[in-house]
């Protein structure tokens, strides 16, 4: 009960694209309790996963922080009601966006209360799905430090492998605990795979998935085409669902 | 009464505390945030109105709505109990949330007039009623809280009498909360510490008493009373304040051994209602900070959102760099800014008769709290941009700081200026005169004007 799964990368790399079809192939495998966060400022996981949402956790921070309550009224059942309330509901899977990080203020106590809410929400579904930014500031901060498995796209360019290399430092200095950490390659192109390969080998990470350069991935950015959408016999699919099936970290 | 909570149609227990109930699974919404009428209320009453066990529906009940409905919903608890008082129900109301998300298929969330329940479909297709939960509720409020004897409870989805029944609620919530608010440190055995600022300010701890609300205006007393209960190893714990070493300022045993203790000895002692001295540390984080100004020996107070310099030339990022971190600071606080609704607000320095400053919204914001006989007579930047205009509006307006500049008047300055005025055989000249003395001409005439009251001076 209540796996939680970080996907992190450096931006552009299609952690997105992963964090969609991990939950579109949950659901397609019968679970039903399922939340998407997304906790990266610049990624879209909402329109990706072809939904809307209201409200960011960031849109009512302030007034989570600064809304004058009375006396006799906790702050932190407060805060647990205006989350559940922005939290989208699809029939497949609940969304929650992070959104912006905070302005100036003082969030220290939001923050902590806000984590220990999200930690103990994701222990009510059966997977937890989280679209995460390279620094990981959200997540440590603000969504959970307790991950059982961290995937960490990259694509092949240098830039990516590094950040990946850099992301699995961040983890231990900021206390997030990864049960597991993989790294998932995403558009290899066919000539390149070998080499690609030994550029894995070195950042220490075992590999959980690889997936070729797909141009239906790229017509569907390119015409705002929900990737959750894809077909199901897309190669990049496909992909995601033989690793998933034979994934012993599930 | 016996109740056999194995007999209901679901089961009961602390596991299903995080369950969650995702809208495709709901059968029916009781109140939550597409309801306009919805409250919870406990009340302690006499014994000869309350019969233990009884349970009430008014309007329909679980099985009879259609799927999808979101109802208007009231909770109205009775307890009775020799030793329960009236102070308890605010206690007794809180875990009507936690024994209610006890009921499998059953989820609470918010509290007051802001409940917001779910009945699952499994739930009612095993035959879930209000009776089966009322039974499990007084169940557990029996097994966990033994002080009570008797209880009943009223299911409302009636509308017009949810409506009532929120509207008596809306009432005693106002009621209790007076009650709360005229909570006093002194009556109080604990205060509650933070130490959640420590991450980068490591000197700082937040000391939390009914009458002073954290910095960061997020955590009262109550709050950190409910954080430490369910986190004892979380940032939140109690302090016994101990004995009260100096009530002026508010200086307490407890709490100057918490500060050391926390801050690994940095920090020996802290005042509670003063900024000056030992003053409670600033972390860094605060809604706003009061910064003392020696020209009128005053407190300005400047919130975060004010972008702009504060009248002192300094804007609030400036000084909250200033003395932030943790350090002790004399003539710099940082606060919360409910703080000012509380009696003990700067109250050893002289509480709103000090306060010379703020900014216009800030003092909109806070209207309620500041009396009335000194709203008007605290400038904000509409009024004055540098000190001096600060001193002639305090002037202006008979500011009751401009009493505490006569007091200041010491013998010795009388004497001087007595001196001095022999001297010119009288004739003085004010600005000639407050140079030579080396005065300004206010505090010059300040002087003439206790001189000439005291009679020295015809
Ligand atoms: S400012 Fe708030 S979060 Fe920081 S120590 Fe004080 S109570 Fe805790």
């Amino acid at each position: 009960m209540g796996k939680v799964i970080a996907i992190s990368g450096k931006g552009g790399v299609g952690k997105t694209l992963i964090s969609t079809l991990l939950v579109r192939w949950l659901t397609e495998n019968n679970i039903k309790n399922i939340l998407a966060i997304d906790a990266d400022p610049d990624s879209n996981l909402a329109e990706s996963l072809d939904t809307e949402y209201d409200k960011s956790i960031g849109d009512i921070r302030e007034e989570l922080s600064c809304k004058s309550l009375p006396p006799g009224v906790e702050r932190k059942k407060y805060l647990e009601g205006k989350i559940f309330e922005i939290t989208v509901e699809t029939d497949k899977f609940d969304l929650l966006v992070m959104g912006r990080p905070e302005g100036p203020g003082c969030y220290c106590a939001v923050n902590h209360m806000l984590r220990s809410i999200i930690d103990s929400t994701t222990k009510a579904y059966e997977y937890t799905i989280v679209d995460t930014e390279a620094g990981l500031e959200h997540l440590s901060r603000r969504t959970t430090e307790n991950v059982d498995v961290m995937l960490i796209v990259t694509d092949t360019s240098r830039k990516g492998f590094k950040t990946a290399a850099r992301i699995k430092g961040l983890l231990q200095e900021m206390n997030i605990k990864a049960n597991k950490i993989f790294l998932v390659l995403n558009r290899i192109k066919e000539e390149d795979k070998e080499i690609i390969k030994e550029e894995a080998k070195l950042t220490g990470l075992d590999v959980a998935m690889e997936i070729f350069e797909d141009p239906l991935v790229r017509k569907y950015d390119l015409e705002g085409i929900p990737l959750i959408k894809l077909p199901r016999d897309s190669e990049t699919y496909k992909a995601i669902e033989n690793a998933m099936e034979s994934a012993e970290w599930m | 009464m016996e109740i056999d909570i194995k007999k209901l149609p679901v089961d009961i227990g602390v596991v299903y505390e995080g369950e969650r109930i995702r809208g495709p699974d709901t059968f029916v919404e009781l109140g939550g945030p597409k309801v306009e009428f919805k409250a919870e209320l406990t009340q302690v009453v006499d014994e000869k109105d309350v019969v233990d066990g009884k349970i009430t529906v008014i309007g329909k009940d679980i099985p009879q709505f259609t799927c999808g409905e979101k109802v208007p919903f009231g909770i109205l608890l009775e307890v009775y109990g020799e030793k329960i008082e009236k102070d308890l129900e605010g206690v007794i109301e809180r875990r009507v949330h936690d024994f209610l998300n006890y009921v499998q298929g059953f989820m609470h969330l918010n509290q007051r007039y802001d409940i917001w329940c779910r009945v699952s479909n499994e739930a009612k297709e095993k035959g879930l009623t209000f009776e089966d939960i009322g039974k499990a509720l007084i169940w557990l409020f029996k097994e966990e809280l033994p002080f009570i004897e008797k209880m009943q409870i009223t299911f409302m989805t009636d509308e017009e009498k949810v409506k009532e029944h929120r509207e008596t609620a809306l009432g005693l919530y106002e009621k209790r909360d007076a009650r709360i608010r005229g909570m006093k440190d002194e009556e109080v055995e604990e205060f509650y510490g933070c130490s959640l600022c420590q991450g980068f300010a490591p000197n700082h701890l937040c000391i939390i008493s009914p009458q002073r609300i954290s910095l960061c205006g997020s955590i009262s007393w109550l709050d950190a009373r409910a954080a430490a209960k369910v986190d004892p190893d979380g940032p939140n714990f109690a302090v016994p304040h101990g004995e009260v070493l100096d009530e002026k300022n508010g200086e307490y045993a407890g709490v100057n051994e918490a500060v050391k203790e926390y801050t690994t000895g940095a920090n020996e002692r802290i005042y509670m209602y003063s900024m000056f001295d030992y003053p409670h540390t600033s972390c860094g984080c605060f809604e706003a900070i009061a910064f003392y100004i020696p020209e009128v020996d005053g407190i300005g107070i400047v919130d975060r959102n004010f972008q702009e310099e504060a009248v002192n030339g300094l804007k609030f990022s400036s000084m909250a760099t200033q003395s932030g971190g943790g350090e002790q600071m004399e003539g710099f606080l940082g606060m919360g800014i409910e703080w000012m609704h509380s009696p003990k607000f700067f109250s050893a320095d002289g509480g709103w008769d000090r306060i010379v400053w703020m900014p216009s919204h800030l003092k909109n914001r806070m209207s309620d709290a500041i009396p009335k006989e000194i709203i008007d007579k605290i400038p904000s930047e509409d009024d004055t941009s540098s000190l001096n205009e600060l001193k002639d509006f305090l002037k202006e307006k008979n500011h009751p700081i401009t009493q505490r500049w006569k007091s200041v008047v010491t013998d010795e300055l009388k004497e001087k200026v007595t001196e001095y005025i022999q001297e010119k055989n009288g004739e003085i000249y004010p600005d000639q005169a407050s140079a030579d003395l080396g005065l300004s001409e206010d505090e010059l005439m300040n002087v003439i004007d206790v001189l000439q009251k005291d009679g020295t001076l015809g």
